[in-house]
């Protein structure tokens, strides 16, 4: 397995006495884009709060590359090479797109590769640029995602986890992003990817992670689980 | 032409309140706590420079980089070791913390250095300039000045530099910060240790006009206190405005009403403002 990325194993964590993870496992390949599916209180956007660093493993953890990042602290872990961009974008919302994403690039010291990182997102996202010294609280929701996910780029990580991508876009903007994502996973980036709408997660994806009450209970290829009766049920609004 | 010198006169007062207050707002702005502990330091700064004034001769704006760094180092020792243990809780916790330490370190300095009131007594002073009938006293001006300056080196370190973006990244979104991989704990800590320099730095300055004694740090700490909500709370421009502001409404008060009642009229002023632009004059109501 000398490829795995990153490897989950019986991770639990939870907010207080709240448990809301159970024994989660699962592993990524270097270069794959995995989604993760699953209802709202599933614990999608907390998994990624813990793998990220922002709560602490309760029980189980993680390895990157081969170490374990359970316990370590927001900063390793972004050192690590591995980039959340949040649920609701979280910008900087007084601070212009420029400087939101050299904050992404906040703990690279290689300045040749900042500028050439920045050129490299103003070009996938050419709005962007033309929005370069606008405050990012006036950008449009299409807008600030793109902000949001350049941001996580300018890390230039290995691992990249997006919250809800197409939460509250319109469609073009949501297939606009997604031929983003194909784009920069193309080019050898691992994607963790959450996503509602698993319509559009399994089109991105190659295998999925369905959560069930904070616990895994499918893990496949996402065109095997498009076929699932159980997952067009639950998750595609089919019957 | 009496009221041009009022106005020189606060606004030579108004850059030295600037430089009160602006580290008093950053504190505030930034990490959510009123700093009861900021006259103390802007004291102690005082009477670092007084010593080496008095004891090795140096001139006070000669040893403000000493002053200002030994309270920043203070401050950030301050902030690691005691008030990050409950920063981001209410401000009714933090307050009343840095009122408690606010009174450890009073009385430490009437310890120290008694209640009695001292002041440096420039060897050589510049006197007196007479511009066009107003009537400037060189080496307050000079203070002002290098008030004003200190005001805009802070400002351009939070708008150009990485620590900067920070520091704004984290008032606005501290768990966002983190996700960048700030240490939001040490930037906290940084933060403070820069509010505690430019009150040291600030302390030295006033110590060439103002008489010092520990108990007029809470003086110093009510007028950063109306500054900031005159200006706009963590708004350097917001704390250079409201501080000649405040110098203004001092001068001209204090020479129509009498000197014993400008506070007063500050205050009342502060008041009336609060009732039509709760925000300050420079603040955003989207930035608390």
């Amino acid at each position: 397995m000398a490829d795995t990325l990153l490897e989950v194993s019986n991770l639990s964590t939870g907010y207080g006495d709240v448990q809301v993870l159970w024994d989660v496992g699962f592993d990524i390949t270097r270069g794959e884009t995995v989604c993760l599916v699953g209802s709202n209180g599933a614990g999608k956007s907390t998994l990624l709060r813990c793998l990220s660093g922002l709560i602490p493993a309760t029980a189980g953890g993680f390895r990157f590359e081969g170490r374990e990042m359970a316990g370590r602290s927001p900063q390793d872990i972004v050192a690590a090479g591995i980039a959340h961009v949040p649920e609701g974008r979280r910008l900087f919302g007084p601070m212009s797109v420029h400087d939101n994403l050299l904050l992404g690039a906040y703990l690279r010291h290689d300045k040749d590769g900042v500028r050439r990182d920045l050129d490299r997102v103003l070009s996938l996202f050419p709005i962007l640029a033309q929005r370069r010294n606008q405050a990012a609280g006036t950008l449009s929701g299409g807008e600030q995602q793109m902000c949001a996910i350049a941001r996580g780029m300018m890390n230039n990580p290995k691992l990249l986890m997006i919250d809800e991508l197409s939460l509250g876009l319109a469609p073009q903007v949501v297939e606009m992003l997604s031929e983003t994502i194909r784009a920069i996973s193309k080019d050898g980036l691992s994607v963790l990817l959450v996503e509602q709408d698993a319509i559009t997660a399994f089109e991105l994806a190659t295998r999925g992670v369905v959560l069930d009450s904070g616990r895994v209970r499918l893990i496949d290829a996402t065109a095997k689980l498009a076929e699932n009766p159980a997952v067009q049920e639950a998750y595609m609004g089919l019957a | 032409m009496i009221y041009l010198q009022y106005a020189a006169n606060g606004i030579i007062l108004g850059g030295l309140y600037a430089c009160i207050a602006v580290g008093f707002s950053l504190t505030w702005g930034v990490l959510n706590i009123i700093n009861i502990l900021h006259g103390a330091f802007i004291v102690l700064g005082c009477y670092i420079t007084y010593f080496a004034h008095q004891l090795f001769g140096i001139h006070p704006f000669v040893s403000l980089p000493l002053a200002g760094l030994m309270v920043g180092i203070l401050g950030y020792a301050t902030q690691a070791g005691i008030i990050n243990r409950v920063v981001g809780q209410s401000v009714l916790v933090t307050l009343t913390l840095t009122f408690g330490l606010d009174l450890i370190f009073n009385n430490a300095l009437i310890l120290g250095f008694t209640a009695n009131y001292r002041q440096v007594v420039l060897a050589n002073p510049l006197g007196t300039v007479e511009v066009a009938g107003i009537f400037i006293p060189l080496d307050r001006a000079l203070a002002m000045v290098l008030a004003l300056l200190l005001t805009f080196g802070l400002y351009i370190v939070l708008q150009m530099s990485r620590l900067g973006r920070a520091i704004v990244a984290v008032r606005f979104d501290r768990e966002a910060a983190s996700l960048m991989g700030v240490n939001v704990m040490r930037t906290y800590a940084i933060t403070f240790a820069i509010g505690a320099f430019m009150a040291g730095a600030a302390g030295s300055l006033l110590s060439v006009v103002f008489p010092i004694a520990p108990i007029t740090g809470h003086l110093f700490l009510s007028k950063a206190f109306v500054i900031c909500v005159l200006g706009g709370i963590g708004s350097v421009p917001g704390a250079a405005i409201g501080g000649i502001a405040l110098g203004l409404l001092e001068s001209f008060s204090a020479s129509i009403v009498g000197p014993e009642l400008a506070l007063t009229v500050a205050f009342v002023v502060l008041i009336a403002l609060l009732a039509v632009r709760p925000q300050g004059i420079m603040g955003r109501e989207d930035m608390h």
